[in-house]
């Protein structure tokens, strides 16, 4: 089992109140699972992910990743997981603006300790898988959305993590362009990486293999996506 | 770990934005920069006054009518003592057990003729034989003035390279005549080159024998009498026995303060600490405010880019930097700029004294410790003022990091 959520509860104290974000939750995913987590605003989906990405520890509960406790853990080696473990696509890219594309993709293998040339070479090597073999010196803002999204994407890929973490992956482009990142997704998944999306949106949350449906705070729904929506350029096994 | 990205980073952003790097670094610059020079010019005193001070008198201390005088009323009052005379200095020499030798000095300043040419001002050295010691000056050519000539109080002189030069060019002056004021002296020797001090050239004088000045120039009028002891040990014993005899001359009273001055190289060392020693203090109070009004800005700017970045230190964390990493991130960035700050004013600071060094009398010189001092100061700054924002910077949530607007 790669991932096992047990109980997991996290509260937040917003002034004299308490909000249960997470309520009890429970789940299991495995090596090479496609799975979106689904949930409307305020259904503790953005939290399950925060937590899922190591970025916050629950309040009560046990996540066990790789068979590591997280929710014990300290600052410096929830750092050390999200490095090595986890790669993360952001619905804004967060890309940092003043680096070029190339660097950053090196940057978690920066703080991997990894040395000068080794990192070059594996972060041009995620951009070719991309298709940005050509755009590496170009600047975030010198890039369109679904080129920044795929150098996201590659940054997310070059520590070859346990989980590939996609917060509203395709939240801020068009259609068509959306389209090409779900693509990539089913790209990365098909070769052997496991893939959680955190998304809204039902079209996007159909691409996937098994789908979560999130409510106030607990697992409303949870089963298989036996029709995955076709992504042009994939062909879909048994569609 | 990534420091090299770090001071790219904040060289990149001193070099986007010239003006508020500038003004932001202006108080880390002006104190670097007033240390630097202040420094330099000690150190460049230091040398020079353990050079030349030192040297030339190493044991030797001067009985005269004044001794420091560092006010008005103390003026006034040494006026009033007797002179101190040739007879004094005989006293001194056949009574004082320590000394190796003891040289009646006396100064003066008249015009120096040669065939139509005039030097205006020379100095008019009177002495007694043994000069060449206590005054530190060798011969180049011919022969130094003799105890003989002294008694027979002769109108002969020994003169500086300057005045040969200047007066007798490609001439050998040994042998000929000189006219000083309006007598008549016999070149006899012509000293070897010594150079300036504090300015003053030390090559453009004529020595005459102490007696033959007194005859001559000076009947009236107090003598310098210069002592040098045995060795460093006796300098004490050799003061005091001096200042026994002269009081005995001057029928002092046990209690009565001397009537006359001891001056030694220690008594101007003296002074000239504490000269340098008030500006020390001075400089440290400048460069304290301004390193400090330096450092606020530093640290202000740094808490605006910390916000500034706040979204940036979230990617960060997501994609495994540690707090620790954040931290030394920051720190860099604050030390580079400062640093950079502190160069600066180093060259300014350098720059500042080596040209007056240059355009004036005061000597300077731009010292080893005096840069490391200044790149000590402002990474210092850099640490101490960085700490903060750096501290934000690292304790910044993640997750709230992220969503950063």
């Amino acid at each position: 089992m790669l991932i096992s959520i047990r109980e997991l509860h996290r509260v937040y104290q917003v002034g004299d109140q308490e909000v249960r974000a997470l309520d009890g939750v429970d789940m299991d995913i495995e090596q090479n699972e496609y799975v979106a987590i689904m949930g409307p605003s305020g259904s503790g989906k953005s939290t399950l992910m925060n937590i899922l990405g190591c970025l916050d520890t629950p309040t009560k509960g046990s996540y066990r990743l790789k068979d590591l406790e997280i929710a014990s853990m300290s600052d410096d080696e929830l750092a050390r997981i999200r490095n090595q473990e986890i790669g993360f696509v952001f619905q804004t890219f967060n890309l940092l603006p003043r680096a070029d594309a190339l660097h950053n993709v090196e940057l978690p293998l920066v703080y991997a300790g990894m040395h000068h040339e080794e990192r070059r070479a594996r972060a041009r090597e995620a951009l070719s898988i991309v298709g940005l073999g050509d755009r590496m010196k170009h600047r975030p803002n010198e890039l369109s959305g679904g080129q920044r999204q795929r150098v996201a994407i590659a940054r997310a890929l070059v520590n070859r993590p346990s989980i590939i973490l996609a917060d509203e992956p395709t939240g801020n482009l068009d259609s068509r362009t959306g389209e090409e990142i779900m693509l990539a997704f089913e790209n990365i998944w098909r070769q052997g990486n496991t893939v959680i999306l955190v998304t809204h949106e039902q079209d996007i949350a159909e691409h996937a293999r098994r789908v979560v449906r999130m409510k106030d705070g607990r697992v409303e729904a949870d089963h298989p996506n036996p029709h995955p929506r076709a992504v042009a350029g994939a062909p879909v096994p048994g569609a | 770990m990534n420091l090299r990205e770090s001071v790219g980073i904040a060289l990149g952003g001193v070099r986007a934005n010239k003006l508020r790097s500038f003004l932001t670094l202006l108080g880390t610059i002006i104190g670097v920069a007033s240390v630097i020079a202040v420094v330099s010019f000690v150190e460049g005193m230091n040398r020079y006054v353990t050079e030349k001070i030192l040297n030339a008198g190493a044991n030797v201390f001067a009985v005269d009518k004044y001794g420091l005088i560092m006010s008005r009323e103390a003026f006034d009052i040494a006026n009033r003592r007797p002179d101190v005379t040739l007879d004094d200095a005989d006293a001194l020499r056949a009574g004082v057990a320590h000394a190796s030798l003891v040289v009646a000095m006396s100064e003066g300043r008249e015009n120096v003729r040669f065939r139509g040419k005039v030097m205006k001002a020379v100095n008019l050295h009177g002495r007694g034989a043994g000069y060449d010691v206590v005054d530190d000056i060798a011969i180049e050519d011919g022969r130094h003035l003799s105890e003989f000539d002294d008694r027979q109080r002769r109108p002969v002189c020994v003169i500086g390279p300057e005045v040969a030069e200047e007066l007798f060019e490609q001439l050998d002056p040994i042998g000929h005549d000189i006219r000083v004021g309006d007598r008549n002296f016999e070149i006899v020797g012509v000293t070897k080159a010594k150079g300036k001090l504090m300015g003053q050239s030390q090559d453009r004088f004529v020595t005459i024998p102490v007696q033959s000045f007194k005859k001559f120039f000076q009947e009236r009028g107090s003598l310098t009498v210069g002592i040098k002891s045995v060795d460093e040990a006796s300098l004490p014993l050799a003061q005091q026995e001096a200042r026994n005899i002269m009081r005995a001359r001057r029928h002092q009273r046990p209690g009565q303060p001397d009537a006359f001055g001891i001056t030694t190289s220690d008594t101007f060392l003296q002074l000239y600490h504490a000269v340098t020693g008030g500006l020390f203090v001075v400089t440290i109070g400048v460069a304290a405010i301004s390193l400090l009004v330096g450092g606020i800005v530093i640290m202000n700017i740094m808490l605006v880019s910390v916000t500034e970045r706040t979204r940036e230190i979230g990617i960060r964390m997501a994609l495994g930097a540690r707090r620790r990493d954040i931290l030394s991130q920051f720190l860099v960035e604050s030390t580079t700029l400062s640093l950079s700050g502190g160069l600066v004013g180093i060259v300014l600071g350098g720059g500042l004294a080596l040209l007056v060094g240059a355009i004036s009398p005061l000597p300077a010189a731009l010292s080893l410790p005096a840069v490391l001092m200044g790149i000590l100061m402002s990474t210092g700054v850099g640490v101490f003022f960085g700490s903060y924002p750096a501290v934000r910077a690292a304790r910044l949530d993640p997750i709230e990091a992220l969503r950063y607007e």
